[in-house]
């Protein structure tokens, strides 16, 4: 799948709604909760794991953005530029990754919000991250999740849009996932 | 204490620069005055304002201005300050105005030429020397503003050459720029990243033409592309664009490397004649040129393969993949850099595909290639700072500039031509200040005002 393909579904507004048991509910918190841990602890590897062949990364540029084909975006990453990224920053001449990034998300508010056109389970969460490299950063925003249920009762990841609050603001390097 | 000419002069030698130029604030201060104050800068593209009273906010150095369209249709670019108590009339950003300025303060109301139109109980400044035609009563406009091909520029000097004659050999590629459209036309689309560089304006311009950091910087990137093109069994765009900074020092070698006055330069790959056939994209981009132009120029205009060009104080135009990185010195360790894509009115959607994909994987904030550059330049500023030595060097084939008709041209694409070039504009304007009051300092008519 090219990278701009238009058939890509990114809404997150849901067409129907979803119902889900307390052990259900519990599930995809603990899956949202351990794909943030696999990032505050650099398991890489793991994290790439969580996502669908064509699963998608999407950090806006703008708010309310549309999509990622008009516009520019702080992420917008497939399977392949999601792993050219983790070897990047696993280099050993990643001069800017001397130090690392550390990294603590705090995931709250997980509300289930509905399925989307192809029955993917779309999950809103509230983000708050805290960064250092050399210095301290705040990242904070609103997190949709597109999960589809796998065969085993987990998760993988369709899509993962990140509405950062400051999404329009100058940057330092966004250097790892967020 | 303003520092003398002979002591700004001495700072820079044919083979290499004093440190300072990069960390002292005095001489950014002077900058601000003697470079920024007096060459044209690079304000927007005319198609971020579209309709009349669009306006875009920006800087010419440490100066806030506004770039507005008026109802005739022209463009004005005028300082972001009311003349009554100096607040910022408009915010940061893009937006319409509508058909005036007016202040949040105390609703003074000016034309979107920045001339004064009105303000509230005129009875109150009855027997002063309030007038709608006193300039002091109206918002500045800057000195000059002229527009190349779309590109508006600003000069805070009312001397000096023209704009064209102040491009010179780089409006070649703003052409090349425009040339890709077959109308000739390019708007800015998509957005603009805006990316912050803890490091002095200079040290950007410098490695836009710095080959020899590629393969050293970047390895993380080039290898990491790499290794993923080896794993999936193909390198497209998304990777070519992260492999090419890995090619060995005999690529490099073989750039040719262009210098113009006033800092200017671009690096051109030698002219590349497949670049119109090499792919999908290319070859429908390149029938839709050869229908509008005719084959012959079509492939000339696809040839060309300048990667940086640099247009020094404005940044640095791409015009392969129609960018625009807009530098803009913050403070003397601070650099914003405002990222421009370009849509080629009438190409295939496809060519501005390319175009968003570069901007969202080379130049954007979560690039994988800047920030080892952004990491080194930062390392070099707090290098600067300490006492392990006073010069930076610019040695590398020194002496083995040729001359031009226009300018001067590299032996060998490693060559620190266009640092040397670039100094040698910044000691020029640096020497050679603002003839006329500058702007910050505009003789007001004195006459016109009571005594204290």
């Amino acid at each position: 799948m090219q990278l701009l393909d238009r058939s890509f579904d990114v809404s997150t507004v849901p067409v129907a709604g979803a119902t889900l048991s307390a052990e259900a509910l519990r599930g995809v918190e603990q899956f949202l909760y351990r794909e943030a841990r696999l990032l505050d602890e650099r398991r890489f590897a793991e994290w790439l794991a969580l996502w669908t062949e064509d699963g998608r990364y999407w950090v806006p540029r703008f708010h309310d953005q549309a999509n990622p084909f008009e516009q520019i975006s702080l992420f917008w990453e497939d399977k392949m530029l999601r792993e050219v990224r983790v070897r990047r920053v696993e280099n050993a001449r990643n001069w800017s990754q001397q130090p690392l990034t550390r990294s603590a998300h705090l995931v709250g508010n997980i509300t289930i919000e509905g399925l989307d056109a192809a029955g993917h389970l779309i999950v809103r969460s509230t983000l708050q991250l805290t960064e250092w490299r050399i210095e301290q950063r705040q990242l904070a925003g609103a997190v949709f999740h597109k999960l589809v249920a796998t065969d085993d009762g987990d998760w993988k990841i369709v899509l993962k849009r990140v509405n950062l609050v400051n999404c329009d603001d100058v940057f330092a390097n966004l250097e790892v996932f967020i | 204490m303003t520092l003398s000419n002979e002591a700004l002069a001495a700072m820079v030698r044919p083979d290499s620069v004093h440190k300072h130029v990069y960390t002292d604030p005095e001489i950014f201060a002077l900058e601000m005055e003697r470079i920024y104050g007096q060459a044209w800068i690079y304000v927007g593209h005319e198609s971020q304002v579209k309709k009349t009273g669009d306006y875009h906010t920006t800087r010419i150095g440490d100066q806030d201005v506004i770039m507005v369209r008026a109802a005739d249709g022209k463009v004005h670019v005028v300082y972001n300050r009311c003349p009554h108590k100096g607040a910022k009339v408009v915010p940061e950003g893009d937006g319409c105005t509508g058909k005036f300025f007016r202040c949040p303060y105390h609703a003074w109301t000016f034309k979107l030429d920045g001339s004064h139109l009105s303000l509230p109980l005129k009875n109150g400044l009855e027997g002063t020397c309030y007038d709608p035609a006193n300039p002091d009563f109206s918002m500045k406009a800057v000195a000059r503003v002229d527009s190349y091909r779309g590109f508006v520029f600003a000069s805070q000097s009312a001397a000096g050459p023209d704009l064209k004659t102040f491009l010179g050999g780089v409006a070649s590629s703003i052409d090349n720029l425009c040339e890709r459209s077959p109308v000739g036309e390019v708007e800015v689309a998509g957005g603009t990243f805006r990316v912050m560089q803890k490091s002095n304006w200079k040290v950007f311009y410098e490695n836009l033409h710095d080959t020899m950091h590629a393969r050293v910087t970047h390895e993380s990137s080039f290898v990491a592309a790499r290794e993923e093109a080896k794993e999936i069994g193909e390198m497209p765009f998304e990777l070519l664009i992260m492999d090419g900074n890995g090619e060995p020092y005999e690529f490099w070698e073989k750039l040719e490397l262009r210098a113009y006055h006033n800092g200017h330069g671009y690096m051109e790959g030698i002219f590349d004649p497949t670049a119109a056939t090499r792919d999908p994209v290319s070859r429908d981009h390149f029938a839709v040129l050869t229908e509008a132009y005719g084959e012959e120029k079509a492939r000339q205009i696809m040839g060309m393969n300048r990667h940086n060009t640099i247009i020094y104080g404005s940044g640095s135009p791409h015009t392969v993949f129609q960018q625009f990185r807009v530098i803009r010195p913050v403070s003397v360790d601070r650099t914003m850099i405002e990222i421009q894509t370009f849509r080629l009115k009438g190409a295939p959607d496809a060519v501005f595909d390319r175009a968003l994909t570069y901007a969202n994987l080379i130049n954007s904030p979560s690039s994988n290639v800047m920030p080892d550059d952004v990491e080194v330049y930062k390392r070099c500023q707090e290098g600067n700072q300490t006492r392990g030595g006073d010069w930076v060097s610019l040695h590398r084939y020194l002496g083995t500039d040729q001359e031009t008709p226009d300018g001067m041209v590299s032996t060998n694409g490693t060559s620190e031509l266009p640092m040397r070039n670039q100094f040698a504009a910044w000691k020029q304007y640096m020497l050679n200040p603002p003839t006329q009051a500058t702007p910050n300092q505009t003789a007001s008519t004195e006459a016109g005002h009571a005594a204290a």
